[in-house]
């Protein structure tokens, strides 16, 4: 009988202490998304977008795009705005794995109801062998959950004052610089496939299931790059969109289309689009959305007046900078460094 | 997966933990047996059937050793009973000679033992550094290159369980411990998860016996092993982790930097590889202590150290007491020390014999030392670097202990302590400024660039923020190795006589959980930018 | 014993070695102590002594040392 109750008391003392620390870790959690929250320059680049979008009014957005570096340098929402009165968001990060873009998409569909997500495909094939996929798994989720594990470095805002100012327009930035890529053609036709890890497989199920109980439609997209993409990757995907009955579109075979011109719109050799790629990629991606998926022009509506407003801000600048991108071909040294100061790199 | 790693934390280690509880007293032993193997699948994947190999053969040699002494004592027990009417002197020379020659046939096995598995090693580890010198003397000799490099993959922690493994057998050699005859025991040794890739290298007295016995997880041994992990996570992730970017930029862009630069660097690169090393010990020790394992310490606040030789006592323990224990002693009973001796005493006088035997003894010691971290030059000086200082120490003891005597001095008085102190920690940074430089030359460079160009003001016109490091992060750095520093002073001057962190009241117990646990995920270096770093001496 | 003594005191005059219980533990006698005792002892007494003797329970004492030396002259 002691022995039951000297028990009880140990495992009553064990529960003690994980409740006091999932109070702690809860409170302390709450009040670094608070900070985050209001004071937008608290916040690390990468998480900025996270932040943005969890802020934008309750179901305003009709388009959530997920992704690494190249979802986030290839589609200007502004622009899709302006031009078809689509409102969509970006909420990729750099490096984002396929566990981030699940919660990512998971806190969207905390205050949003989009009825489309584009996923930028490159996340598929990040390698996740084993471990470090478990590890991904472990840091994304527990980030969701615990907010502080994002904003654990909060603090040097606070006590040194260091901050991360930067324009964002719904997860887009503008990226002048122009690095072009000569390696030739990249999509040579092959019978070959790309693997997919099995925890990115899993997520992607997650991230399908997760789309149909919010009644969104999920479309896998991948924007050019030709240092990312190659044919066996495209076999993969459009098997598996076709299995999965899920669009696929592939932006890789459709450059010419989109009037990608190596020289011009590709931001470090291959890697990234800067500005001007983007714009190309953004005109194509909304006319497809507008014509294939109906989605309502939503210029008009009394509830948007400050998309309306911020898209009038981002067009003349957005229009400025392009032609200062097209008109000279040879842009002197001094206006090179300016551009690549005001700039932000694709990774930070 | 590493030690800290959330997965091993927050996954492998509870898992093994509950496993362990659930299975049945006797066959604990079998479960962490699996762990440790499944542990090695995961950094080295097959290459764990080196560990088995090393395992199997470590067995027999211990076996083989075994059965030579067996019947070397039957045989001494026949000449006594055999022949009653022999003189005494004689049957004593006939046991004297059995003896011999059972001593021969075992130090063959041993050698053979030693042998195979440094030959191992010395092909996975050293073999590109070997065949890289001779061709370059071949060129020399005017010959063509012969030795083709070769990328080798190396087991993870061979460096340490190859040393673990010598010792037991050279344990059985000498009769301190019986062979151990059963495998799983044996492997269980050599296959501890929380050893495998960075140490503590433990003698099978100290942990062999300890891993089998499958004692019941107590609370005690609970709550003392995971504060001992979150210290030794504290270390690694505010401090070490934080210092690795600064440590890196100077040591790869050494020629960048002024000679302040470089000596700043060197000491953020020792307080950065204590901090890390000794951290991880902490996790490993700790998780140890999770299953009732106690596995011996490898430091013990190295920087209270007043000479480089108690340094070495209180550094990297483990790897000084086998080297000591293995290289050191046997060396000092060779014949070769013993000639030395002879001749010694008669032409020499004592002073020198007892300094000519020290540095024969101390050569080994030395050179082992340095090629184990490895294969390397600048490893190599590094090991020659404290042999020299070390037989230095050994020369002028006679002076030093003049200069005590006649002064009139108290080598207890913080007045001769402190600058013992301060000259070992000099002693210690120029050493780990080799140790760490990229070969050789760069550590020479880096060297002399403090004579030359030595300005104190860089430490202070922002020089220091470029590392990536912001304000925030000096404090953090700072504020974590004040912390350190303190609780190693209140140990080293045993200021709380003997009471420690068990004797505190619950409450403030779990405050001192509460703050190690939110320290670390709050000021720890990991998320957005910030590096992984991997272990240090896991790459050894 | 007497023989013992006089060895030791030739090493060091300033202990008090019939009344040290840990010569290695307290570190009177360091590892260089140990190797040049271990070579005097081995000429004064004749006798082998092997590198796995070299443990602390065999040095910490007087007695000790000459529980070992006695052990192995009987070999």
């Amino acid at each position: 009988m002691r022995d039951f109750k000297k028990n009880k008391d140990k495992w009553g003392r064990i529960f003690l202490f994980f409740l006091i620390l999932t109070v702690l870790l809860g409170g302390m959690s709450r009040k670094a998304a608070e900070l985050a929250e209001d004071h937008e320059n608290w916040v690390h680049y990468r998480n900025k977008s996270a932040l943005l979008l969890g802020k934008e009014q309750k179901n305003t957005l009709d388009v959530v795009i997920l992704g690494d570096s190249l979802s986030y340098t290839s589609f200007s929402p502004m622009q899709m705005w302006n031009e078809y009165g689509i409102p969509a968001f970006v909420g990729g990060q750099s490096g984002q794995n396929i566990q981030e873009s699940y919660y990512m998409l998971k806190k969207a569909f905390e205050n949003q109801k989009p009825r489309l997500v584009l996923l930028e495909t490159n996340v598929l094939f990040r390698p996740q062998k084993g471990n470090s996929g478990l590890t991904m798994t472990l840091a994304a989720m527990g980030s969701y959950y615990f907010p502080m594990f994002t904003y654990h470095d909060i603090w040097k805002s606070i006590l040194t004052g260091k901050e991360y100012p930067e324009e964002n327009y719904k997860g887009f930035q503008f990226r002048e610089v122009t690095n072009p890529y000569r390696g030739g053609p990249y999509m040579k036709e092959t019978a070959a496939k790309e693997k997919i890890s099995r925890t990115v497989e899993d997520y992607l199920e997650k991230i399908r299931s997760l789309c149909r109980k919010n009644q969104a439609e999920l479309i896998l997209v991948s924007t050019p790059s030709p240092l990312n993409y190659n044919y066996r990757k495209y076999n993969t995907l459009k098997e598996y969109a076709e299995r999965m009955r899920i669009p696929y579109e592939d932006m890789n075979l459709k450059a010419e289309e989109l009037g990608i011109d190596w020289e011009k719109d590709s931001l470090d050799g291959g890697d990234h689009l800067n500005l001007s790629g983007a714009w190309k990629v953004t005109r194509f991606t909304g006319k497809y959305l507008h014509e294939n998926f109906s989605l309502p022009d939503r210029r008009e509506e009394e509830a948007y007046a400050l998309w309306r407003e911020e898209g009038e801000k981002y067009g003349e600048k957005a229009k400025e900078k392009l032609e200062a991108m097209w008109k000279d071909d040879k842009i002197t040294g001094e206006e090179v460094e300016n551009r690549r100061e005001r700039s932000l790199p694709a990774y930070e | 997966m590493s030690y800290h790693n959330p997965v091993y934390l927050f996954l492998f280690l509870p898992a093994v933990l509950l496993a362990y509880q659930l299975t049945p007293r006797k066959k604990r032993w079998m479960l962490l047996l699996l762990a440790g193997y499944f542990f090695f699948w995961t950094i080295s994947g097959k290459l764990v059937l080196y560990l088995m190999g090393t395992t199997l053969f470590t067995h027999y040699i211990g076996l083989w050793l075994e059965l030579l002494k067996k019947s070397c004592a039957e045989s001494l027990e026949r000449e006594k009973s055999s022949d009653n009417n022999s003189e005494k002197s004689q049957i004593k020379a006939r046991k004297k000679a059995v003896r011999e020659e059972y001593r021969k046939k075992e130090r063959m096995v041993l050698a053979l033992g030693v042998c195979v598995l440094l030959g191992v090693l010395g092909c996975l580890k050293y073999y590109n550094f070997f065949a890289k010198n001779l061709n370059l003397l071949l060129e020399q000799a005017g010959q063509g290159r012969i030795f083709e490099m070769k990328t080798l993959l190396l087991p993870i922690g061979i460096s340490f369980y190859t040393l673990q493994a010598i010792g037991y057998m050279a344990d059985v050699y000498w009769e301190k411990i019986p062979a151990q005859r059963h495998l799983g025991k044996l492997a269980l040794f050599l296959g501890f998860f929380p050893q495998i890739m960075e140490g503590p290298i433990s003698m099978y007295e100290q942990t062999g016996e300890d891993l089998w016995k499958g004692e019941d997880l107590r609370g005690e041994n609970l709550s003392a092993g995971w504060s001992r992990i979150l210290w030794g996570l504290f270390k690694k992730m505010i401090v070490a982790d934080r210092l690795y970017v600064l440590v890196k930029a100077v040591f790869e862009h050494y020629q960048d930097y002024s000679g302040s630069i470089v000596v700043f660097a060197a000491i953020a690169y020792t307080l950065q590889l204590y901090m890390e090393f000794s951290g991880c010990m902490d996790i490993v020790i700790g998780s140890g202590r999770l299953f009732g394992v106690r596995l011996p310490e490898n430091f013990c606040r190295p920087f209270a150290s007043k000479n480089a030789a108690e340094f070495w006592r209180r550094w990297h323990i483990t790897l000084g007491a086998w080297l000591k224990t293995y290289v050191f002693y046997p060396v000092s009973v060779s014949r070769m020390v013993k000639k030395w001796n002879r001749f010694g005493k008669k032409h020499l006088g004592k002073y020198l014999t007892r300094l000519g035997a020290t540095a024969l003894c101390l050569f080994p010691v030395w050179i082992c030392n340095g090629l184990w971290h490895g294969p390397s030059w600048h490893y190599i000086f590094y090991g020659m670097y404290y042999f020299v200082i070390l037989l230095a120490g050994a020369a002028l003891e006679p002076v030093r202990a003049g200069v005590i005597r006649f002064f009139h001095i108290n080598e207890k008085a913080l007045y001769w302590k402190i600058p013992c102190i301060l000259k070992t920690w000099v002693i210690v940074f120029t050493g780990e400024l080799f140790f760490r430089a990229n070969g050789l030359k760069a550590g020479m460079t880096m060297f002399f660039s403090i004579f030359q160009d030595f300005r104190l003001s860089v430490l202070w016109d922002g020089t220091l923020l470029d590392f990536s490091l912001d304000k925030g992060d000096y404090m953090v750095i700072f504020a974590g190795l004040l912390l350190a520093a303190g609780i190693g002073i209140i140990k080293e001057r045993n200021l709380l006589k003997g009471k420690g962190f068990r004797d505190m009241s619950t409450p403030l117990r779990w405050a001192v959980y509460y703050g190690l646990i939110l320290s670390v995920l709050i000021f720890g270096a990991y998320g957005i930018g910030y590096q992984q770093v991997d272990l240090i001496y896991a790459g050894f | 014993m007497e023989k013992l003594i006089g060895i030791l005191n030739d090493i060091d005059d300033s202990i008090q070695w019939e009344k040290e219980q840990g010569l290695i533990d307290r570190r009177l006698l360091d590892s260089f102590g140990v190797i040049s005792l271990v070579s005097e002892l081995e000429d004064s007494f004749s006798i082998e002594i092997e590198a796995g003797e070299m443990v602390p329970e065999n040095f910490n004492s007087v007695e000790a040392i000459y529980r070992m030396v006695q052990r192995l002259q009987e070999k």
